[in-house]
């Protein structure tokens, strides 16, 4: 005879919304009325952006110096492949006034501190301050874990190592002498690496932490002694050894050295010459790469950089002239359909 | 019926395997609208020897083709009849039955006949085979599995189906009078023939069409997400450096984009089941493997590729100079990473969202949930907490604050987002605002036609036995309407039929035709 349904009840699947693929859902349909409006909305937003953008970064004034001296008529040509202490100095001159605050940047060219081995030799552990790792640093350091007499090197690794050690100073020529400009150095690192990520051991006088230890191979002081004015930049929170362990993304990089806050200059520096003297210790003849100085100021959305709202223009007349091809194409569909 | 007939529509062949006399399999071909009086003619292949069974399938074959080339204008193919009959099958107009006996089955099935009976098979609209045991059910399943680059579906509901449920590709069991053997030994099982209809049309097809965008969709995230390595590359001394942080490669597949996708396998639908069954043509992109083959699989790359190169230069440009606003520079590794990593979650994100057809909750909560975990996860990953417990494991401590409090870390994932979404928006609107509008073959009750022109439902064998079953009155039955289709209403008057049908008849479907998308076992 015939078998109804309800012998397989146990059997029966359930019958719930979720089961039965019954769910209520919303079905959104791009139509035409939804997207062609909202191209051309997108594409005057993003021209009014773009615009904003790049007239914030016009405004920003930029001055470059680049002292590398590859050629033999620039002043730091004589430092370029010399071993011992080297000095040089450059003047130049600003056209305008230059608006404060000012800012003063070192930058590398072709130097890939973004290479995988060199970036990741490093010991966090050591640098938290931890001092068991001042006895031990771990095996990324390698080949600068340790010297050739076995004895630990604080800080390892290859990026400590490499640390960027010119030194500038800036000059104002004003009637005939020479007024420095002071350098604040103070607050130049992320306030987390500053604070959180590199501790020093809690070890007073810092000197007796690196009990057993010697400084990497090529600095010329061992890391407690980077300031020895002030304690609060001494040891691993040296402010430029921060703004040094921070990697650069790209080969070309520009990395904060100090800024121009003091009183007679925190409008900006005023138009007229100035010199620029250079204690070239970091060789980059050997691998072709640049070294230059950077005086800028910034705005609201960072340094002087054109891409961004260029970017912004581009993409947003795009937006509109896709919108208009949309609406062409889809008038003729709409006729051709009528008709 | 309504199944047969609607399954037909969709450019499924069915294929009737039964034990019963020729007589019985005839009758229930012409009440179930396989066989119909106005096709052109049924061959009856009943010959007891091997030469005769050969000879009645080659004047089958030549009738077909030589009225074929008859009607054809002019473009008359010489050579071998037997040659390239594949071409014709798609343009029979007129239509043919075979109707084949289980002893010619069994001579037609050596391996020098079963090509020609393949082949005339096939040109026919529906084959009847009765008299047929198991094992030459098994047999026939094989030779069109083997033979023709078509998906076999088996449905039975005795034991003397599970040899042809197995060897098919889909077994389908019908859980009924002759107990669970086929069902234990099928994929799936049912209770009513009639199913087939709703899994085949509407799941089936949900599936398909699911399996496409899932796959399309996968290839395209992990390709924009690799590949951004290969254009840093170029730039890091191609010393293999990642982009990402360490953390964020591992979780990226499993926790921050794998549950959109997920909730988009398991409930996207693009027609809604009335219409899925309405509109049996529906099903044919998935019998042609439209959604998914190697064009769809090399654009889908190609957007991938695309995208991972703006996700890479877009960041770049605004990269090689940044600065926070307080001046102190920015444009480091880890910021570099953070900011790529968030703009590929929300460019990768917003993709699935346009993707999405049909947004139930679930959708929702999956979608919004991963984008909100995302940030949780990132922003506690690099908190100080974790960093004072672990430092050398999260060495990005402090990024994430840092990096997304910047105005112009923002810009540049807004910028990016939209250039990498807003090309798949263009192109998928002009497709479809340039498509033609076709009009689906809607399927149609009024061209069934019932049998009761020269066949009375009631005649339908020769046998005794019936008669006091009919009379009666047992096999009178009220169907059950499980949903309200209208198709179900039609079906009552022969609701007993089916019932016979389904007591006496194995029967077996096979949809057969071009590429199928490999979705089975």
């Amino acid at each position: 005879m015939v078998k109804e349904e309800q012998e397989e009840s146990p059997n029966r699947p359930d019958n719930t919304a979720f089961t039965q693929q019954r769910l209520p859902a919303w079905q959104p349909i791009l139509s035409a009325s939804i997207v062609i409006p909202m191209f051309v909305l997108i594409g005057a937003a993003f021209i009014g952006v773009g615009v904003a953008l790049f007239i914030a970064s016009r405004d920003i004034q930029l001055q470059e110096l680049d002292y590398t001296g590859d050629d033999s008529a620039h002043p730091c040509y004589k430092c370029r492949s010399s071993t011992e202490k080297c000095t040089c100095s450059m003047t130049f001159s600003i056209p305008n006034l230059f608006k404060g605050p000012v800012f003063f940047y070192y930058g590398l060219t072709n130097y890939f501190q973004n290479q995988r081995k060199y970036g990741a030799s490093k010991d966090d552990n050591q640098l938290y301050g931890d001092l068991d790792y001042f006895k031990d640093p771990s095996s990324s350091c390698d080949p600068y874990t340790r010297d050739s007499r076995n004895i630990p090197i604080v800080p390892c690794g290859a990026l400590a190592n490499s640390m960027f050690n010119d030194t500038f100073s800036l000059s104002h020529v004003v009637n005939g002498t020479q007024k420095i400009v002071p350098l604040n150095g103070k607050g130049i690192a992320w306030w987390t690496d500053y604070n959180v990520k590199f501790r020093n051991p809690s070890v007073t006088p810092l000197i007796n932490a690196f009990n057993g230890t010697k400084k990497p191979t090529n600095w010329p002081k061992p890391i407690y002694e980077l300031d020895t004015t002030d304690v609060y930049n001494n040891g691993f929170i040296n402010q430029d050894f921060l703004v040094w362990m921070r990697r650069a993304a790209l080969p070309d990089f520009r990395k904060l050295y100090r800024r121009i806050t003091h009183d007679d200059y925190v409008n900006g520096l005023p138009a007229g010459n100035y010199t620029l003297t250079i204690e070239y210790n970091y060789p980059v003849y050997s691998f072709n790469g640049r070294k230059k100085v950077v005086l800028s100021n910034v705005s609201w959305m960072g340094g002087k950089n054109d891409f961004l709202g260029i970017a912004y223009i581009v993409v947003g007349s795009m937006c509109v002239v896709m919108s208009i091809v949309m609406l062409i194409v889809y008038a003729k569909f709409k006729f051709a359909e009528d008709d | 019926p309504e199944t047969i007939a609607c399954l037909n529509l969709a450019d499924i062949k069915i294929w009737v395997l039964t034990g019963d006399k020729l007589e019985t399999a005839m009758s229930i071909g012409y009440s179930c609208n396989m066989l119909r009086d106005d096709m052109d003619e049924v061959f009856v292949i009943s010959g007891l020897t091997q030469l005769e069974v050969q000879q009645q399938l080659r004047n089958a074959k030549e009738n077909i083709l030589g009225l074929r080339r008859l009607s054809s204008t002019g473009d008359v193919q010489k050579g071998d009849v037997f040659a390239e009959d594949s071409v014709f099958e798609e343009t029979i107009i007129s239509e043919y039955a075979l109707v084949i006996n289980g002893h010619s089955l069994a001579h037609a099935l050596e391996p020098q006949l079963e090509h020609t009976l393949l082949d005339l098979a096939c040109l026919c609209k529906t084959v009847i085979c009765c008299r047929v045991t198991p094992m030459q059910k098994a047999q026939v399943v094989e030779l069109v599995r083997r033979h023709k680059m078509a998906v076999t579906l088996a449905v039975g509901d005795g034991a003397n189906d599970v040899s042809m449920i197995k060897t098919a590709h889909i077994g389908v069991g019908i859980s009924g009078q002759e107990g669970m053997q086929a069902v234990l030994a099928s994929d799936y099982s049912f209770a009513q023939f009639r199913y087939l209809q709703r899994l085949l049309l509407v799941h089936g097809r949900w599936s398909y069409f699911r399996m496409c965008n899932f796959l399309a969709y996968f290839f395209y995230k992990n390709f924009a997400f690799t590949l951004v390595h290969f254009w840093y590359g170029f730039f890091c001394g191609f010393s293999a450096q990642t982009v990402y942080d360490q953390w964020f490669i591992t979780l990226f597949n499993i926790v921050y984009t794998s549950l959109p996708v997920l909730a988009m396998g398991l409930f996207d639908q693009d027609v809604n089941d009335q219409n899925s069954l309405r509109y049996p043509s529906l099903y044919k992109p998935g019998q042609q493997n439209l959604l998914f083959n190697k064009r769809q699989f090399f654009l889908c790359t190609l957007q991938g590729m695309v995208t991972s190169f703006l996700l890479f230069f877009i960041p770049y440009g605004a990269f090689s100079v940044m600065l926070k606003d307080d001046s102190s520079d920015f444009s480091d590794q880890q910021a570099f990473a953070v900011t790529i990593a968030t703009t590929l979650v929300i460019v990768v994100s917003v993709q699935i969202g346009l993707d999405t057809h049909y947004w139930t909750a679930v959708n929702h909560l999956f979608m919004w949930g991963s984008l909100i975990v995302y940030f949780a996860i990132l922003f506690a990953m690099q908190s100080d907490g974790l960093f004072g417990i672990f430092p050398s494991n999260f060495p990005f401590i402090g990024t994430a604050r840092n990096c997304l409090s910047e105005k112009s870390v923002w810009l540049v994932i807004l910028l990016t987002t939209v250039v990498c979404i807003l090309p798949g928006l263009v192109v998928s609107f002009l497709r479809i605002a340039g498509l033609k509008k076709q009009r689906p073959q809607e399927q149609n009750l009024r061209r069934v036609r019932r049998t009761s022109s020269r066949r009375s439902a009631y005649a339908f064998s020769h046998q005794q036995g019936y008669g006091e079953l009919i009379t009666s009155g047992k096999n009178m039955r009220v169907s059950t309407l499980s949903s309200s289709r209208s198709l179900e209403r039609i079906a009552q008057s022969s609701s007993w039929i089916e019932n016979i049908l389904k007591r006496k008849n194995e029967v077996s479907a096979q949809p057969a035709e071009s590429h199928k998308a490999d979705r089975l076992k």
